[in-house]
């Protein structure tokens, strides 16, 4: 029986970029949201922000 | 509640009509999409049955609330006095008479234009389409008052109910496969038993919670 | 107390990859593509853990209404759904060279195919309803059904494949396993249940992050 190690390899490739790239997508959306938070009181003196300035819509 | 529906189930006759024919296109559909060929049409028929009766099915449960929906009738459910469980039943009654009447006459219509010899099998055959239905309703009219009020419903409820109606279909198939083929019931009977059980916990936990559904 | 979470499930990680190289025996008969057991099978069985605790935030979340309850609910549901992808994606990997084909309609992986398109929908359900309250509301019915029919699709499922009676509920082979697989296999299944825990809890703290960045 042929070791096969490019489809062992392969599985736990995947996996590790599957769960790290959940862990990057959770990293990210909070630092987003934090970002957008601490934006808050300095938007306070613009009454009307720049779209772009304004934190990302939800998909 | 299920009176009421009934009733104006009855006076429109809308609804019932339109099943009617989408399972007679349905029934040409599949013989198209089979071929003339009769041995691989009467290996596949169980399947295509119950394809038929799910897929009418999704269509009337589909259509359960909107009565409600299209006269503003909503908050009237949301406030209806008493138990929210009693509008359950009632709704499953009403879309559970109009499933099994439509799924009746597919089955006369397969019989005839499949060239099928039900006989000894037709009162297994009633069961196993009763419980079946059962199952397909309880969920379906759960799952229908939860879509109602979102967009994209008409997308959302087949997402939601098809994968849960796996266990159902894979019974009802098997059960039907196995009366078509003569066998005896006993033979089918864990799959009866797994019928029962979908159909209590369908049931169950559609009292249970739709009052939480029906809440705003 | 996630990021003590998150450590140690690193360390458990990196002590299942030894316990899977290192220490756990050649398997004979596969060789070394038997390996990716050790990955597969806890997979699932995190994921079914996840589930159950889905399964648990909902009731607790219909019963008591605390946002709380909601949140470990999806977060659980969301992170069960990573897992069996991560579960269907290395059997299909270990298939190929074992049964020569990517996909088979086999029992297991049928119910587990079934189980992953009903918890798609209920993350479409989330995505769908604008209204968090009645997001929530609705999931939590949701996350019940799905999780409650779990068993009978597994059931059918199996009985579908085998077609006849089922000789045993219990699966046979279990107990021939060799000590070293099965403690590798029990390692592994505690690192990926660490990571799924860290995972539940800094999904359930962005959820309540982004909540209040709504409100």
């Amino acid at each position: 029986m042929p070791d096969n190690w490019t489809f062992v390899v392969a599985a736990y490739a995947l996996a590790a970029a599957v769960f790290g790239g959940y862990w990057r997508w959770l990293n990210r959306r909070e630092r987003e949201l934090a970002a957008s938070r601490s934006h808050q009181p300095s938007r306070s003196g613009h009454p009307r922000p720049e779209p772009a300035a304004r934190p990302p819509l939800q998909q | 509640m299920a009176w009421k529906d009934l009733l104006v189930e009855r006076r429109s006759k809308e609804t019932l009509n339109a099943l009617l024919f989408f399972s007679l296109a349905l029934l040409f559909v599949f013989q198209f999409a089979l071929g003339p060929d009769r041995e691989r049409l009467a290996a596949v028929l169980p399947g295509l049955l119950w394809l038929g009766f799910i897929l009418s099915g999704v269509l009337a449960l589909g259509r359960a609330f909107l009565v409600e929906r299209e006269n503003d009738c909503w908050e009237g459910l949301l406030l209806a006095p008493g138990d929210k469980s009693a509008i359950y039943l009632g709704k499953l009654a009403g879309s559970l008479a109009l499933m099994l009447v439509v799924e009746a006459l597919v089955l006369a219509l397969f019989v005839l234009f499949f060239n099928v010899d039900l006989g000894p099998a037709l009162p297994g055959l009633a069961l196993v389409i009763v419980l079946g239905t059962i199952g397909v309703a309880a969920v379906g009219t759960l799952f229908a008052a939860m879509t109602a009020q979102v967009r994209a419903r008409e997308l959302l409820f087949p997402v939601l109910l098809l994968p849960v109606l796996v266990p159902v279909l894979l019974g009802t198939v098997r059960v039907t496969e196995a009366l078509l083929l003569r066998e005896p019931l006993a033979a089918v009977a864990h799959w009866l038993q797994l019928l029962v059980a979908a159909d209590v916990v369908y049931l169950t936990v559609g009292l249970l919670t739709f009052d939480v559904i029906l809440e705003g | 107390m996630s990021t003590a979470l998150g450590w140690l499930a690193a360390v458990a990680l990196t002590a299942g990859l030894v316990m899977g190289f290192g220490v756990a025996p050649l398997e004979l008969t596969q060789g070394n593509v038997q390996r990716i057991m050790y990955l597969h099978v806890p997979a699932v069985w995190v994921a079914y853990l996840a589930f159950a605790l889905g399964l648990a935030g909902s009731i607790a979340y219909l019963a008591g209404r605390r946002p709380g309850a909601d949140r470990v609910a999806h977060a659980a549901c969301e992170v069960g759904t990573v897992f069996l992808g991560v579960n269907i994606a290395t059997g299909a990997i270990w298939g190929k060279p074992t049964w020569g084909t990517w996909w088979t309609w086999d029992a297991r992986l049928t119910s587990v195919a079934v189980v992953f398109v009903m918890f798609i929908a209920y993350l479409l359900l989330r995505q769908a309803v604008e209204d968090r309250e009645r997001a929530a509301r609705y999931a939590a019915v949701l996350g019940i059904v799905a999780a409650l029919n779990i068993p009978l699709v597994h059931f059918s499922v199996y009985w579908w494949r085998t077609l006849h009676q089922p000789p045993s509920l219990l699966k046979p082979g279990s107990s021939t396993m060799p000590p070293a697989i099965l403690a590798a296999l029990l390692v592994n299944f505690a690192a990926l249940a660490l990571l799924g825990a860290y995972f539940v809890t800094r999904r359930a703290r962005l959820l309540a992050a982004e909540e209040e960045a709504l409100a």
